[in-house]
This record gives structure tokens, C-alpha cells and sequence, in this order.
């Protein structure tokens, strides 16, 4: 047997006895026994087995299985459930709503003490918690607004947008009917992405998508804040959508035409008064029927 | 592999045995391949306390290499913190005192170029070849504790030696 082959089988402790007889009369049989001894020296020190176990099993065990994948995403989800809907209910506008029936009106005070008129069957909402960055209210029907000296005071309808400073106005937005009426300061009413600033005095109307723009008499306040109504170059039909409003009745026109231009007011505290004030012009004749009235040719 | 009957460590004859058969193992393990200035024996105490802690979640099967890689990983974070030169145990001095002193000092010279010689192997080749020669253990139960081959066992047993010869004749 080889030397090496020899030096193999004793480094994996596998001599047989007739190869460790030969293994002893290699040469380096004498430096390799002495390196073995040698070799003693740095075995390892024993270590205290059993005072290392009584340490080790004293301490806490965890004995629960292995958590499967979903439980900490279902906590991942829960916080972001909860961090969600906290943000969603924090920043949803909560929307104060005020709304008027027919023949009915209503006084609104803003959050900033600005005042507003609302005339019958209309809607006016604002955001009370964002009111202190943007005083913005949306309308639906006829506003009469004092604003309070601020910032940019908006009104937004359907029909466009009405921004002010500080100043009073009047927003009328029906069916086909945008009107908006200046009474102090200057009012900007856009609409259709064309802006027009109105002073003391001045009308703003669109009409059929059609818009004009005239002067009107200096009046201090709207009329219908006294109870009366007036029109001033408009369709009958407007006036009798707004007696509608007012009175809560049906009115029915019998062969008239309805898209006729008139000027006039009624008032909003006698049927019969207000009746006449509109048919007596025109040549009219009407009949009351409980919540119907019917307008006919003379 | 045969099913085990329990799927994990926890129980306390199991692991009082496991225990048993390998802390020692360990502790030489960890000994031979970083050297004692690294404090082998917390390191072993730690793998073994982190077994016990998790018993629950591993399998009797997996024990072994699992405290294995923590002792081994426990070191490794050690010697980054410490980039230390390799110290063994110290050289007692024999009881028995009929030499001469000429071979007394032979003898610790050749003790001290030997430790040298030792801390200038690798530490795999370290490793294997202090279990065989001091352990007296077969290069079949290196491989099976180092999970390697008896093959590479066996080579990193025979190139140790042929390193050690050499330095210490060239010394």
C-alpha cells in the first residue's frame, strides 16, 4: 500500500491492524505522532451540557405554529380600512342644505354673517367646515345675497358662476332663465367660460342661451324681498312659472301666447290682486278652480 | 426520509436529548472554526436558547442545521465586529516534570509554531481537520455535521496536514 494512501486511512481512522503495522515504519511515522499529540492541546474544553440546558430551557418558550401568510395582511388591510374611512369621513364636504317649497321664502345666515334671501322652490347648500378657505354656496332657483366684506364670495349654479368681493346681488337660475341682478359693489358672472362684471344697476341675463345685457332702475333690493315680483322685458311664461312658485297653483294658458315679452310685477300677498295685475294688461280674463286658475282670451 | 412523529422540537424528551447529543458538537464546531476569543460557548447557549424559543416552528428533522447556521451566523456577526487574529487555547504546562528542560523548551516551540501553523489554515480547513485529529471523529460524521461531502471532508483534512507539515519544517 502507498504511503499517501496509507497517511489517508489514518487521517479517517480506518487502519486496519496489519496497515497500521506498515503505517508504523513510514518515515513519517515519527513527526505525525508527534503532531497528533501535540495536536491534544487544542482540543475544545468541555462544556457544562447540562447547566447549559437548565439556562436554556428556562427561558419562554413560543410554541405557536407558524402563522400563515394572510393573518398579518388581513391587519395590513384592517389599518388601511380604518386609516381610509377616517380620511374619507374626515374630508367628505358635509354640506349644509337649505331648501325652500312653493310659496315660501327663507332667510339663510352664512358662517360670516352674510345674509341670503331665498325665494320659493329653491335649493342653496354651502360646505360650513371649508368655509373659512373658500366661501363658495350652490343655488338652484332665486337668491337675493348681502355679503359680508371678505374673500371671493361664489355662487355656483348650473348656468355659471357668480364671484364677488363684498356686495349684493341677486341670482336667478330657472329652467332657461339666468339673471343675475347688481345692487352694490361689482359682481363677475361667468358663464359659458365668457366673464362679465356687473355694477350697481346692472342686469345679466341669458334667456333661451341668448344674452342681455341692459340697466335697470336704481333699486336698493330686489322686489320679491318686498313680497312683490316684477319683470321687466320677459316671456309671460316666466311670469307665470314664477306666479306658480309663489301661489302654489297650476296655471293653465288657453290659446295665448305664452312667449310674449311683458313688463310688470305681482304681489306675492293677494291671489286676486296679483291675478288682476297680470291679466289686466294683457286683456286677459281668469277662472279659479281650488289649485288650477286658468288664463283665457277675453 | 422517515415521518417524524411530532412536527416540530417542543417536546422536552426530544429536546433534552437533541440537546444532549449536539451542544458539545456544536460548541467544538464553533471552537475550532473562530478560535475561543469569540466566546463560542454564548454563541452555542443563544443558537440553543433561539431553538427552544421557536421549537414550535421547526421540525426535529431540521434541528440540527438550524442551530448549526445560528451558532455560525452568531460568530460571523461576531468576527465583523472583532477582526481578530485567531487565538487557541492556551498550552498548559504538564504536571509531571522529568523531562529535561531542553526538551520542555523543544516542545513549547513546537507547540507554539503548531498553534501558528493552525491559525493560518482556512476556516473550513480548520475546522474539519480539529474534529478529526482532536475529536477523533471519522470523515463521515464531519460531512454529515458540515454538510458537505466525505469527499471534500477528506480533502480538506489531507491539504490541512500537507499545510501544517510544511510551515512547521519551514519554521
Amino acid at each position: 500500500m502507498k504511503r499517501e494512501d496509507l497517511i489517508q486511512k489514518w487521517l479517517d481512522h480506518a487502519l486496519t491492524p496489519e496497515e497500521f503495522e506498515a503505517f508504523t515504519q513510514l518515515e513519517d511515522y515519527e513527526e505525525l505522532t508527534k503532531m497528533q499529540t501535540a495536536l491534544q492541546y487544542f482540543k475544545a474544553p468541555e462544556v457544562d451540557v447540562d447547566a447549559a440546558y437548565n439556562t436554556v430551557t428556562t427561558t419562554q418558550k413560543d410554541t405557536s405554529k407558524p402563522t400563515s401568510w394572510f393573518k398579518p395582511l388581513l391587519k395590513i388591510a384592517a389599518i388601511l380600512v380604518i386609516g381610509f374611512g377616517t380620511y374619507l369621513y374626515a374630508t367628505l364636504p358635509t354640506l349644509t342644505m337649505h331648501d325652500t317649497v312653493a310659496a315660501n321664502k327663507t332667510l339663510v345666515k352664512l358662517p360670516d354673517t352674510s345674509e341670503v334671501a331665498l325665494n320659493a322652490v329653491s335649493s342653496l347648500s354651502f360646505d360650513e367646515d371649508a368655509w373659512e378657505e373658500k366661501r363658495e354656496v350652490n343655488l338652484e332657483g332665486e337668491a337675493y345675497f348681502k355679503v359680508a366684506k371678505g374673500k371671493t364670495f361664489s355662487v355656483i349654479t348650473n348656468d355659471g358662476v357668480v364671484t364677488v368681493l363684498g356686495t349684493e346681488f341677486n341670482v336667478k337660475q330657472r329652467n332657461d332663465l339666468f339673471e343675475v341682478f347688481c345692487y352694490e359693489g361689482s359682481v363677475k358672472v361667468t358663464h359659458n367660460d365668457t366673464s362679465v362684471v356687473l355694477q350697481p344697476g346692472q342686469r345679466y341675463l341669458i334667456l333661451d342661451g341668448k344674452e342681455f345685457r341692459n340697466e335697470e332702475e336704481n333699486l336698493k333690493e330686489p322686489m320679491w324681498i318686498h313680497n312683490e315680483s316684477s319683470f321687466k322685458s320677459l316671456p309671460l311664461q316666466e311670469v307665470i312659472e314664477e306666479f306658480e312658485r309663489q301661489y302654489d297653483v297650476t296655471v293653465k294658458a288657453q290659446n295665448i301666447d305664452i312667449s310674449q315679452i311683458v313688463t310688470g310685477s305681482f304681489t306675492h300677498t293677494d291671489i286676486d290682486m296679483a291675478l288682476q295685475s297680470i291679466t289686466l294688461p294683457l286683456n286677459l280674463k281668469y277662472q279659479k278652480k281650488q289649485n288650477s286658475i286658468i288664463l283665457k282670451r277675453d | 426520509m422517515p415521518k417524524s412523529l411530532q412536527d416540530n422540537i417542543c417536546n422536552e424528551v426530544m429536546f433534552s436529548s437533541f440537546f444532549k447529543k449536539h451542544y458539545q458538537s456544536l460548541y467544538s464546531y464553533l471552537y475550532y472554526k473562530f478560535g475561543d476569543y469569540l466566546n463560542p460557548e454564548d454563541k452555542t447557549q443563544e443558537a440553543f436558547t433561539k431553538l427552544w424559543q421557536n421549537c414550535g416552528k421547526v421540525k426535529p428533522e431540521k434541528a440540527k442545521s438550524y442551530v448549526f447556521t445560528i451558532g455560525n451566523n452568531m460568530m460571523l456577526n461576531e468576527v465583523k465586529h472583532h477582526k481578530v487574529v485567531l487565538q487557541h487555547q492556551k498550552i498548559k504546562p504538564k504536571s509531571h516534570t522529568n523531562e529535561s528542560p531542553e526538551f520542555l523548551m523543544q516542545e513549547q516551540e513546537y507547540l507554539q509554531k503548531l498553534q501558528r501553523a493552525i491559525g493560518n489554515l482556512t476556516e473550513s480547513e480548520r475546522t474539519a481537520f480539529l474534529m478529526n485529529r482532536v475529536e477523533g471523529k471519522r470523515h463521515k460524521e464531519i460531512a454529515a455535521i458540515l454538510e458537505i461531502s466525505t469527499k471534500a471532508v477528506e480533502k480538506r483534512i489531507y491539504r490541512a496536514l500537507s499545510k501544517l507539515r510544511q510551515e512547521i519544517e519551514e519554521l
